[in-house]
């Protein structure tokens, strides 16, 4: 659903961490936040949960090192038994490089797929940018406007006392 | 507290203290610039190099492998040396962005992009090498497990190491491709808010994956690094090693050795790091990046070729050794005729730029010497090749029969798929400097904002920028710095 | 089609009787195949003489064999689409229906020959003509024309293509063995470059045409006094004999002039000086107990090669009685390099040391006084080897090889001596195998300078390239008003003749043979002519027009002159139908007792005349220049692979290396190499070698065992008119021979060498020829043999896999082995193994699938060597099969390791992983004639190809495949017998050929056969046993016997 937002707009990384910190202190909504590079801190202070992903890799793994497994065994063992250098059919040390690799390549495209799943990142989508040099060298910090124009006014007081450069609103379906 | 504590000596991996907006536009430069004249040089040379390949390769797979130099005895030679060499090289891009990422070493932010290109490209000139050096290319969908046709079951030979090679390089060349493209997603969307061109804008559109910086995004994309990070580490030290059973596991004297996954896997970091060297000299001179790829990031490579070196030449000191001290007759034979033998000038080249070459780090004055340092990633680069050359080679011409003993002379076939194959990375990577981010402009990013933090630190916690941004602990290994809250 | 099949039923005798007939294949018995009979008639409309065009217009075709292989080397033509891009060859994309033309050649060949000449007198058939099944072999006794020892063959045709040549183990006296140059006659047989008709002046004409001028020719010269010459080489067949002499009759002035340009013609002087006779003895070699040979390679070249070497093996097995065999020679020979003690000796010295010899054992003999030369080798030698050969009387021998009648009364003497005659010298019985006559041909050379020849037959001659005077003889011949040749080609001398009258391959050919007295063999047609020719004999008949033709004369000659001789069968048909089947009859020694020459009378010959001949000579040789630094003796000898240079042009004979040097595709100037060290030479620097004779330019080979002071070059090289594949390989060394006392000699001394600077890469199979110290050929003695312990087997590092039902091995007794190569050829036949010519041997891409490796042990002056057939060793552990990607080389439930062409992709890491390096890969495709224009490129070459095995295409591996293709023939006969197959049914081309029988083949799993016998024989052991590949292949020791000082 559309919804009308804050949007405030730092040069500086620092003031982006405090208004964070301070809007959720004041039980002011922080939808999210938009930076040119990964600014840490910003987790604690957004308060987002750990990510699931590296379980999604754990299963994707174990599937490929079963698949190579099985599919060896079968190929070596069940579907075409020959005399290869008189080894016996099963040589399931032979069988470990592949079952390695495989392993690697299920958990590595999954967790990728998954991760691009889940942000809903994919080619040719319109990005919805809160303010323009997110990506070079802006901070923006997106607030949900408040209704009451009282807290709407120490929403924009706090944002300014952290040193925003702009503050405008906006519509955003977040 | 707001001081380093005593003896930190405080790093700067950027000269200088760019703006982010600066950061930005020094690295977008050469892609909306003109590039400089040794770049078209450089280009012109290289894309001679990838006609030759053409050529070649099309006359080898119209005649045969006959038009190359090989024998009943020696059924291997340049071919299979080109592969190993350029498998090598690709090793250093992947080891760079994964095992230093790990690592926590920041010095890696300028130099990771252009490596991880390096390492896609070198596997592609490798992958070549197992195509063309078939006696019937056109069969090549044999190696691969397919679902058993009218012939009736018909799969693969699971435990022949050639097939082992197929699934490691195909995954390595996926994942490091992932990897990479994942990296310059954030980049793509920085180019694309910036792009004045139509094409551009859609371009980048397009492969920025309507990146916005959302910090919820962020948040996930590194851990999905450094999930990949460490998915990326062991396929790398795996795919050397595999590469290395396809002697070990076979029993001839100068293959057959236990040692060789290991040995092969310092070898593999070693070219690579030397190639890297070579490129980024080259890069950082012709693309005037001196502020971004600094003497520290030549001189912290150097000491990795010293390392290396080291161990690669551990390694050779270590087959000689159970060589003699096994007893084996074929075994001694093999490597008494390895350093006396018809092919003991490659021996001895390889000896000079492997074992002694890298020897000269030990003086800071040559690791900070631009010159010096190019030259000798020059010689770790031949040297390589021949260790190479030699293992295969050498080998084979002299098994165990010496009724079934012969000479390998190359061909001009042989030399210009050598040279062939180097035009053909050349031409990919000039290409890539030119019109991709060739340093991580977000990472980058990153450390200036930490640097600038360093120079006036503020109450605020700034943790590391970059992919590397895991909450370190105090006193962390290497570079690592922080400030305590 | 049917009256053909009824005259293919009237016609060949065939051993399909005593040879199981092979299955039908798959393609054979494929719809297509109904057709056939129509299809073939639309095929050759003209009869026979369309078949040679039928044969040129054939589309190029690799493809009859190319028709897929499974694993088992079956035949799948009918996947034959899907071979065209798996296991077929991409590049000539050939369909099933040229492939089936070229059949349909073959059995049009065959039945159109059934109804040639039909008037000829039936023979029914043992077995039925419906048994003429397309795809099934029949075999034919025959005898080869390899060369004059007329070797008792029995060829195998398939679908009316000879295509295999095997012995006739018939025949006492060449059981199934046959020889290098033996095995290549079938290839020689489809040599796209024999003329296809007969020239007058150079241009094609009909035989009529030639007949004509021919005989007017002949009555024009019978009026004058000119002579009426007929040059042939030796003559084995009787009947043809028979001809000659009634030409005596129909011309008064006609002569016939037997030359050979390598002959025994010395021989046949002193047997004259020696025992009233001019023969050539029968030597008995396996009755022999001591042997000492004067550069006679009679394992290799000399009179009968094949004879004597299974004789020779046979009286050596390491469980009969000791035997020495010494051997006296400059060059090292397959004879020298097989003998227990080798002296190198210059030739000038044989005569010397025959002398010395003959001394020793007439002071022993009591007889006066020999005042021979001074010993040219050590004395002590020479008194344990007259001791030795003394001890011996009776069961010892001495052979020469060397062409002088002094030398050769020496030895007959020395023979007599010894009370060898009529033991290991068979008087009552000669070799009619070499009957040259050296002196009659310079007399015939000087009569026509003087022009008192008025016509010259010239028959399997071609003076112009090896007479001594090649370009003399030519100006004489210029001077003869008809010069008629019936060479195959327009050779040397043919070019230069009136009318060419192309004889038929023998194996197109009627005839019969007697190679030693009162032993007779037959030759019959194995296929229809493939060209315009004429046989030999029917010409001379129609030149006196006799009536009939030599079919009808070969019959009455028998009828009349054999067929008396024996009283086993009653009728002539009979007769002659069993003669034919077998092909071999011995009417034991004539009736003509010889017992007078037995015991010859010494008095008779003046053989002390010719020992003091002798010491002079090699007096004069030491005196003068012979001795004297930078001079030589040069020494030329028969090659094992060119002989005398007759099959020139035939390409498995080129690539075949030499047993000793290992070099292919030309001769080289054999020096000592302390020699070359001194003359500062490397193998391959050209050099001029100067001789009386002339000069050559010959690279050189520094060859262990030369003797210091000799050269020694090969002859039979270098023909200039041969064709493709022959022209300009090696160089002629027939002008250095010279005539001395009336016979033809082979060495000159005062040979001067001069490096000319350029160089020339030999191509060389095997470049290092000492075993390092490694255990691959085993050696024991007689005394270790007794009391060797076994070695224990290694273990097994997995579990064993079920056994099948059969397990195939071989061993090869090295002992046996020779060297003779006669095995390599063989396997190339059976095989379908391409000829890459000398560039790729050059480059070590040498395609045999059994290669013969030669190692020296000792010193370089005088090593001992030892021969190893070498083939893939059918590992039970196979380091080929872990390592291929695609799994086309396993290990098949009988034991064997196959290759899959079809599935192979041609990685080579199978043959790097190899450790006996028997893998052979295809660097090009060589069967277009793009790499390698042999006889795979073209249409008649490619006759001779194996239906049953695949030929390979570019890009695959290929190897020894133990003649899966006739395991399988051999399985399915004994799945028709309703019996299981007896040991021994299966015989590889190898096994097949071999004169000493030093490969046997079969069932590991039956602990009776002949193979499993032999595993568990004391002298067995495995190459490289030691890396735990567990062959399949196992060798026999070889046995040192009996040494002397």
């Amino acid at each position: 659903m559309r919804s009308n937002v804050l949007v405030a707009t730092f040069p500086h990384v620092d003031g982006l961490l405090k208004a964070v910190r301070q809007a959720r202190r004041e039980m002011l909504r922080v939808y999210d936040v938009f930076t040119p590079f990964p600014v840490h801190g910003l987790d604690e202070a957004m308060g987002i949960r750990h990510t699931r992903l590296p379980k999604i890799t754990l299963i994707a793994g174990l599937t490929g090192l079963v698949f190579a497994l099985s599919l060896q065994f079968y190929a070596n063992v069940l579907d075409w038994p020959l005399n290869v250098g008189g080894k016996p059919d099963n040589t399931t040390l032979a069988f470990i490089p592949i079952s390695f690799e495989l392993t690697v390549l299920f958990a590595g495209l999954t967790t990728v797929a998954a991760f691009l799943l889940r942000t809903k990142l994919f080619p040719g989508k319109q990005p919805w940018l809160p303010a323009p040099g997110v990506t070079d060298d802006v901070f923006a910090i997106v607030i949900r406007k408040p209704t009451a124009d009282e807290t709407y006014q120490r929403a924009l007081a706090l944002l300014k006392d952290c040193g925003a450069a702009h503050i405008t609103e906006s519509e955003a379906d977040l | 507290m707001d001081k380093l504590p005593e003896g930190v000596i405080e790093p700067r991996w950027i000269a200088g203290s760019p703006t982010l907006g600066q950061v930005t536009a020094d690295i977008a430069r050469p892609m909306e610039g003109k590039p400089g004249k040794l770049w078209y040089v450089l280009f012109a040379i290289a894309l001679l190099g990838l006609l030759d390949l053409l050529g070649m390769a099309t006359y080898l797979i119209a005649n045969g492998i006959g038009v190359w130099g090989l024998n009943n005895s020696v059924g291997w030679a340049f071919d299979i040396t080109n592969f190993v060499f350029w498998i090598g090289i690709g090793h250093a891009g992947t080891l760079i962005s994964a095992i230093l990422l790990l690592f926590r070493q920041k010095w890696r932010t300028s130099i990771n992009r252009s490596a991880e290109a390096m390492t896609i490209f070198a596997v592609m000139c490798a992958g070549l090498f197992p195509l063309l050096h078939m006696g019937r290319p056109w069969d090549a969908f044999f190696i691969f497990p397919y679902v058993p046709n009218q012939h009736g079951p018909l799969w693969v030979n699971f435990r022949s190491p050639l097939v082992w090679d197929v699934f490691a390089i195909s995954t390595y060349f996926t994942i490091s491709l992932v990897f990479w493209f994942l990296g310059l997603v954030p980049d793509f969307a920085t180019l694309r808010d910036r792009a004045i061109g139509k094409i551009k804008k859609l371009v980048f559109g397009v492969l920025s994956l309507g990146w916005n910086g959302s910090h919820r995004t962020w948040s996930r994309y590194e851990i999905v690094s450094l999930v990949l990070a460490g998915l990326a580490t062991p396929l790398v030290l795996s795919v050397h090693s595999i590469v290395s059973m396809d002697f070990a596991t076979s029993l001839l004297p100068g293959w057959h050795a236990t040692i060789f996954p290991p040995y092969f896997v310092a070898g593999a970091i070693y070219s690579g790091f030397g190639m890297v060297l070579t490129l980024l000299i080259l890069t950082r001179q012709s693309m005037n990046l001196q502020r971004y790829i600094t003497m520290r990031h030549l001189d912290s490579m150097a000491k990795v070729l010293l390392l290396t070196g080291s161990i690669v030449s551990y390694a050779y000191a270590t087959e000689f050794f159970s060589a003699w001290y096994g007893g084996n007759i074929y075994e001694r034979y093999h490597f008494i005729n390895r350093a006396t033998g018809p092919y003991a000038f490659g021996f001895y080249l390889m000896v000079l730029c492997n074992v002694l070459a890298p020897q000269l780090f030990w003086f800071k004055r040559i690791r900070n010497h631009v010159g010096a340092l190019f030259a000798v990633s020059i010689l770790v680069n031949i040297g390589m090749w021949f260790e190479r050359f030699i293992i295969i080679v050498v080998s084979l011409h002299r098994a165990f029969l010496p009724s079934g003993w012969g000479m390998f002379y190359p061909t001009l076939v042989d030399i210009g798929i050598l040279v062939g194959s180097f035009g053909l990375f050349f031409t990919l990577f000039l290409l890539f400097i030119r019109y991709m981010p060739m340093i991580a402009i977000w990472e980058v990013k990153g450390v200036v904002t930490d640097q600038q933090h360093m120079a006036h630190p503020s109450a605020e916690t700034i943790g590391t920028a970059g992919a590397a941004g895991i909450p370190a602990p105090a006193g962390a290994a290497g570079m690592e710095h922080h400030h305590a809250e | 089609m049917s009256d053909h099949c009824n005259g293919a039923k009237d016609k060949l005798v065939t051993l399909g009787a005593r040879r199981p007939p092979a299955p039908p294949q798959d393609y054979w018995t494929s719809p297509d195949e109904l057709h056939h009979g129509p299809a073939l008639r639309g095929e050759f409309p003209g009869g026979l003489p369309e078949i040679p065009a039928a044969a040129i217009h054939l589309p190029a075709s690799g493809e009859p064999a190319t028709a897929g292989a499974a694993p088992d080397g079956h035949n799948h033509d009918h996947e034959d689409h899907d071979h065209d891009h798996d296991g077929g060859d991409p590049d000539a994309g050939i369909g099933r229906r040229d492939f089936l033309t070229l059949m349909g050649f073959g059995v049009g060949a065959a039945s159109l020959a059934a109804c040639r000449a039909p008037e000829q007198r039936a023979i029914p058939l043992p077995v039925a003509a419906e048994d003429m099944i397309a795809g099934v072999p029949n075999y034919y006794a025959t005898t080869c024309g390899g060369c004059a020892s007329a070797c008792s063959l029995l060829v195998k045709q398939r679908d009316g293509r000879p295509i295999k040549i095997e012995g006739n183990d018939v025949s006492e006296l060449f059981g199934g063995a046959t020889c290098a140059t033996g095995q290549a006659t079938v290839l020689s047989l489809y040599d796209n470059e024999r003329l296809r008709g007969p020239l007058w002046q150079g241009q094609p004409a009909a035989w009529a045409e030639i007949d004509e001028h021919v005989t007017s020719a002949l009555a024009a010269a019978a009026g004058k006094p000119g002579k009426i010459v007929l040059v042939s080489s030796t003559i084995t067949s009787p009947s043809l004999r028979d001809i000659v002499a009634r030409w005596g009759r129909a011309f008064p002035s006609f002569h016939h002039v037997v030359y050979d340009p390598i002959s025994a013609s010395a021989l046949r002087l002193a047997s004259a000086q020696a025992f009233g006779r001019a023969i050539i003895p029968h030597y008995a070699f396996d009755r022999a107990r001591v042997i000492v040979g004067l550069d006679a390679d009679f394992l290799g070249t000399w009179l009968s090669p094949v004879e004597f070497a299974r004789a020779y093996a046979r009286g050596r097995r390491p469980d009969g009685p000791t035997t020495l065999h010494v051997q006296f020679e400059p060059g090292m020979s397959v004879t020298g390099s097989n003998a227990d003690r080798r002296i190198p000796t210059a030739p000038s010295e044989l005569g010397a040391i025959a002398a010395a010899l003959l001394a020793r054992i007439a002071r022993r003999a009591g007889e006066p006084e020999v005042a021979a030369a001074a010993d040219p080798v050590d004395p002590t030698i020479l008194d344990s080897v007259a001791g030795e050969l003394w001890n011996h009387r009776g069961a010892s021998l001495v052979v020469a090889g060397g062409n002088d009648a002094a030398l050769q009364l020496v030895v007959h003497t020395i023979n007599r001596l010894l009370g060898n005659i009529g033991h290991t010298v068979d008087l009552d019985r000669p070799s009619l195998q070499r009957q040259g006559d050296d002196g009659a041909m310079t007399a015939l050379v000087e009569e026509m300078q003087r022009g008192e020849v008025h016509a010259v037959i010239l028959h399997g001659v071609n003076p112009a390239y090896d007479y001594l005077d090649g370009p003399g003889f030519m100006k004489a011949l210029a001077r003869v008003a008809l010069s008629v040749s019936t060479t195959d080609r327009r050779d040397e001398t043919a070019a230069a003749v009136h009318a060419v009258c192309p004889d038929h391959h023998f194996l197109e050919a009627w005839g019969d043979a007697e190679p030693i007295a009162g032993y007779l063999s037959l030759s019959q047609p194995t296929i229809a002519p493939l060209f315009e020719t004429r046989a030999f004999a029917d010409s001379l008949l129609r030149w006196i027009d006799a009536p009939g033709d030599y079919y009808s004369f070969l019959r009455d000659y028998w009828r009349t002159q054999v067929m008396p001789r024996q009283s086993a069968l009653a009728t002539f048909d009979a007769f002659w139908d069993h003669t034919l089947e077998r092909g071999v009859l011995d009417l034991g020694p004539p009736t003509t007792p010889s017992g007078a020459v037995a015991s010859a009378d010494p008095a008779g010959s003046d053989w002390r005349a010719a020992v003091s001949e002798l010491r002079d000579e090699s007096q004069r040789a030491a005196g003068t220049e012979g001795r004297t630094d930078g001079h030589f003796e040069l020494a030329l000898y028969e090659s094992v692979a060119m002989r005398d240079g007759r099959n020139a042009n035939n390409p498995w004979l080129l690539e075949l290396p030499d047993p000793i040097t290992k070099i292919t595709w030309g001769n080289v100037a054999e020096l000592a190499p302390s020699t070359a060290d001194k003359l500062g030479l490397r193998d391959g620097d050209i050099v001029t070698i100067t001789a009386a004779g002339g000069a050559i330019e010959v690279p050189v080979f520094s060859q262990p065992g030369q003797h210091p002071r000799t050269i020694s070059v090969a002859l039979g090289y270098g023909r200039t008119q041969v064709g493709k594949a022959g022209n300009g390989v090696g160089v002629n060394a027939f002008p250095l021979t010279r005539l001395v006392r009336g016979t033809r000699r082979a060495w000159a001394d005062g040979a001067t060498i001069t490096a000319t600077g350029q160089r020339d890469k030999l191509a060389t199979t095997q470049s290092h020829f000492s075993m390092e110290g490694r255990p691959i050929v085993l050696e024991t003695t007689r005394e270790e043999l007794g009391h060797a312990e076994r070695p224990e087997a290694l273990p097994n590092l997995w579990n064993e896999r079920p056994a099948g039902e059969r397990s195939w091995g071989m061993t090869i007794d090295l002992d046996a082995c020779t060297g003779c190569s006669a095995c390599v050829i063989a396997c190339q036949a059976e095989n379908n193994v391409p000829v890459v010519g000398k560039d790729q041997i050059q480059r070590q891409r040498s395609m045999h699938w059994i290669r013969i490796d030669r190692y020296y042990s000792g010193s370089e002056d005088n090593p001992q060597s030892v021969h190893q057939p070498m083939m893939c060793q059918h590992c039970g552990h196979a380091p080929c099969e872990t390592v291929c990607p695609v799994l086309a080389t396993t290990t098949s439930s009988e034991g064997l390791n196959q290759q899959v062409y079809n599935r192979c992709i041609g990685t080579r890491y199978c043959a790097n992983n190899c450790p006996y390096k028997v893998r052979r890969f295809n660097w090009y495709n060589y069967t277009t004639g793009n790499h390698s224009d042999y006889h795979m490129a073209n249409p008649v070459g490619r006759l001779v190809l194996n239906p049953d095995v695949t030929v390979r295409s570019r890009g695959v591996m290929e190897k020894c495949s133990l003649c899966v293709q006739r395991i399988h023939v051999a399985k399915n006969t004994a799945v028709k017998r309703g019996e299981p197959m007896q040991d021994g049914e299966i015989k590889t081309a190898c096994q097949q050929v071999c004169p000493t029988d030093a490969i046997r083949f079969g069932d590991l799993n039956d602990p009776k056969s002949q193979v499993a016998q032999r595993m568990h024989d004391q002298r067995t052991y495995r190459v490289l046993e030691d890396l735990g590949t567990r062959p399949n292949v196992a060798y026999l020791k070889k046995v040192r016997h009996g040494q002397t000082t």
